[in-house]
């Protein structure tokens, strides 16, 4: 009788009596969504071009921020102002990310051209294990402060008072989430209105009626890992602003796994409502059921449970393609 | 093409190179090695720790030629922090180890029972198994100078300053890496929650959720608890800080292990975490040991550290002090069995006998630095104490005299629980063969 009340009438109690606390757990839940979404779409974008799990996009967070802040360490002592040192470093970052795609499509993607997929797959295992050791290499395996302030990323702190409680929105939480929905509403925009848009949804669709076009599979894989190099940047600025830069951040690529599932490996928008969707609910599951019931860290395994119960009912996806394929 | 020719013969010179010298190390003098973890998702806590321990061995070998005048061959093997790839080092570097320092309570519970049937000493500083202490039942392992459950009991020490009585009716949290190493001190909070009659909640947090504990906090701010204690790990310590910060959970209230007390994880934060504290079992200073690193490794470019104020930082010199300690574990093997070239087994003996004492330290110019030790057959802690120190907010200060574990408290639960080990276990060796004297 207790584990029923525990199970449906506490929780709900609980969020009426303390409403500013729930109002709290679903912010924490929107920011840590729309930041699964940011890393969710740097796969969805390759996968949708190339049917290339990237399994490198991970690394590709901690590689950009490292590079960011590493540059940015480098010029400060050159240029004697970390603004102008900030504002010299986030575009050779964007070069180095750029460097790295074509680097990518040259001397991995290029040769395993016609290659099965599993193939591809454990090219950018591959890729990751390069840019740890690289990484690791260049800059260290110590933990280092995101370069916010230089950065011009707020960092104080927005206090509401609703229900004579209080709700605290970190300012920066508020700078990711602006900076998310930027971000996936210029990908729209250039996938939807573009020709080189077209030409990678063209891609996505079928390679060879593509390729027959005149598409240049090159440049667009080049053009893709290029997009997907700078969310990896975007991702690791916020995640990097929140506790440090670090090679902890390719840990939480893998929260992006059951967002995967739950959106469908090839649509923009399932991997931004999955996202959001699955931080809102592991968030409110986590609070007023996991700690109760199961003593907490259920948002180590929340996500898939929810995504393998989609998935019976939708193999593909919630917005992925039913592909039926005619033998 | 050419060049890259040229250099792809340079790397293999070079890698022929390295591996002839490490086989004409091997031969002779000192094979100390370390598992080290300088990579991965912890290296944050390694990193520094191992620096400090490599510096202190280079600076030996500079300095005295060694210990006892033998060169020390001290060889990383790197983990990750990950068990498996500990092992997979264990097995690598135990052929001519004198010692195995599996730097990560997963790795130790792994190889514990394989250290017995090698006999290799264990040295797991400030970390592993606490019933490890008895030296009864694990004869090969050593965890000096003090114990997680030695750790748990120092800081509920400093916050019921010294009366655990005044704990009665208080709300603790303790915040932990969801992992063997951070479920440690449980056994030991249980009783005192139970003893003392305090409320003790665990929260942990997964190895996933270690950069986004916005969940965990979320509970801390309903549970609204008097003090919270952290046992955390590498990247968790950093996201802990953070989300505290941002709760706005009164620093001065939050207390953390002493692997939860590196400079670079308050620093994301800096003077917004003024007040937090972290128990130490060395105190942060500028020693006359530091000058001699300086001077014979630093200076000469063969230190790792990225700047001169890594010296400075707590988590280096607390790598100085576990190298110490196994520097002295052979000095004294060495004094004991008038052999400079020891075996696994007299360094076994040596770590048994430690005995550094206020005047031993102040001639290693480490007096201050860390408390005086002493181990023996059924103590292969030595419980020496620590302190507590504080952030303010650019560093770590001490704040607090010397602080020490209620030792009639602890050694009958680490008596019970290194009996229930060696029962589960079964048939366990204990001491085997292996007299004590």
């Amino acid at each position: 009788m207790e584990t029923l009340y525990t199970v449906l009438i506490d929780p709900f109690v609980q969020m009426f009596a303390m409403p500013d606390f729930f109002l709290q757990v679903l912010w924490e839940g929107l920011v840590s969504g729309v930041l699964y979404s940011l890393i969710a779409l740097g796969f969805v974008l390759i996968f949708k071009s190339s049917r290339i799990f990237n399994f490198a996009q991970g690394i590709m967070v901690v590689f950009a921020a490292l590079s960011l802040v590493g540059l940015h360490s480098f010029l400060v002592p050159y240029v004697g102002n970390q603004f102008v040192a900030a504002a010299i470093a986030m575009p050779l970052t964007l070069g180095i990310m750029y460097a790295l795609a074509m680097g990518v499509e040259r001397m991995v993607l290029r040769p395993l051209v016609g290659q099965p997929d599993i193939i591809l797959f454990m090219a950018t295992i591959g890729i990751t294990m390069f840019l740890i050791g690289f990484g690791e290499f260049v800059f260290g395996g110590e933990n280092k402060v995101m370069i916010t302030e230089a950065l011009g990323i707020p960092t104080g702190a927005i206090e509401f008072t609703p229900f004579d409680g209080f709700l605290l929105l970190e300012e920066k939480d508020v700078f990711a989430v602006v900076m998310a929905i930027v971000l996936v509403v210029s990908l729209l925009v250039f996938l939807n209105k573009s020709a080189m848009g077209r030409a990678i949804r063209a891609l996505g669709d079928d390679h060879t009626a593509a390729l027959s076009v005149g598409i240049s599979l090159s440049t667009i894989w080049v053009l893709v890992w290029f997009i997907a190099g700078v969310i990896a940047l975007a991702t690791g600025i916020v995640w990097g602003a929140r506790a440090g830069v670090s090679f902890a951040l390719e840990v939480i690529a893998y929260k992006a796994l059951p967002v995967l599932m739950l959106g469908g490996l090839e649509s923009v928008s399932g991997a931004i409502i999955g996202g959001i969707a699955i931080g809102l609910l592991e968030k409110i599951f986590e609070i007023y059921w996991g700690q109760p019931l199961f003593g907490g860290n259920t948002e180590t395994w929340f996500a898939f449970i929810f995504a393998l119960i989609v998935l019976l009912f939708r193999p593909q996806g919630l917005f992925g393609e039913k592909i039926i394929e005619r033998v | 093409m050419k060049h890259f020719t040229n250099f792809s013969r340079a790397v293999a010179a070079g890698a022929l190179a390295v591996a002839m010298s490490t086989a004409a190390m091997a031969a002779d003098g000192l094979n100390l090695p370390n598992l080290t973890y300088r990579t991965g998702p912890f290296a944050g806590t390694g990193t520094p720790i191992m620096n400090g321990q490599r510096d202190y061995m280079l600076m030996l070998n500079e300095r005295d030629g060694g210990i006892g005048g033998v060169p020390i061959n001290y060889v990383e093997c790197e983990t990750g922090y990950n068990t498996n790839k500990g092992v997979e080092c264990y097995e690598k570097t135990k052929g001519e180890a004198l010692v195995t320092q599996p730097w990560s309570t997963g790795i130790t519970l792994q190889v514990l029972p394989r250290t017995n049937v090698d006999r290799i000493p264990i040295l797991a500083p400030g970390y592993g198994f606490s019933p490890m202490s008895d030296g009864n039942t694990f004869a090969w392992a050593f965890n000096p100078p003090v114990s997680y459950w030695d750790g748990a009991y120092m800081i509920l020490d400093y916050i019921s300053d010294g009366d655990m009585t005044s704990l009665k009716g208080k709300k603790i949290v303790l915040l932990h890496l969801d992992h063997p190493f951070g479920k440690e001190p449980l056994p030991l909070l249980e009783k005192l929650a139970e003893m003392h009659d305090f409320k003790l909640v665990p929260i942990p947090v997964g190895l996933k959720e270690m950069q986004n504990q916005s969940a965990q906090w979320l509970q801390i701010r309903r549970e609204r608890p008097d003090n919270v204690i952290m046992w955390g790990w590498g990247a968790m310590n950093a996201g802990a800080i953070t989300e505290a910060v941002k709760t706005r959970y009164p620093m001065e209230n939050f207390l953390g292990v002493w692997w939860s007390g590196s400079d670079a994880d308050l620093q994301n934060v800096g003077a917004k975490a003024k007040g937090y504290k972290s128990i130490s079992f060395n105190a942060p200073g500028n020693f006359p040991v530091m000058e001699d690193i300086r001077k014979h490794v630093v200076s000469k470019g063969n230190s790792m550290i990225k700047s001169e104020a890594d010296l400075d930082t707590v988590f280096y010199q607390r790598g100085i002090v576990i190298s110490l300690y196994l520097a002295e574990g052979v000095k004294t093997a060495q004094d004991h069995f008038g052999e400079k070239n020891i075996n696994a087994e007299q360094l076994r003996w040596g770590l048994e006998n430690l005995n550094i004492t206020e005047a031993r330290l102040e001639e290693l110019g480490m007096k201050g630095m860390v408390p005086p030790l002493k181990t023996s057959c059924d103590n292969h802690t030595g419980h020496a104490g620590g302190w507590m120190l504080e952030w303010n907010g650019e560093a770590f200060v001490q704040a607090s005299d010397l602080l020490v574990p209620d030792r009639d408290l602890i050694r009958p639960l680490e008596l019970q629980k290194a009996a229930d080990y060696a029962d589960n276990n079964a048939p366990w060796p204990g001491r085997g063969d292996l007299a004590c004297n």
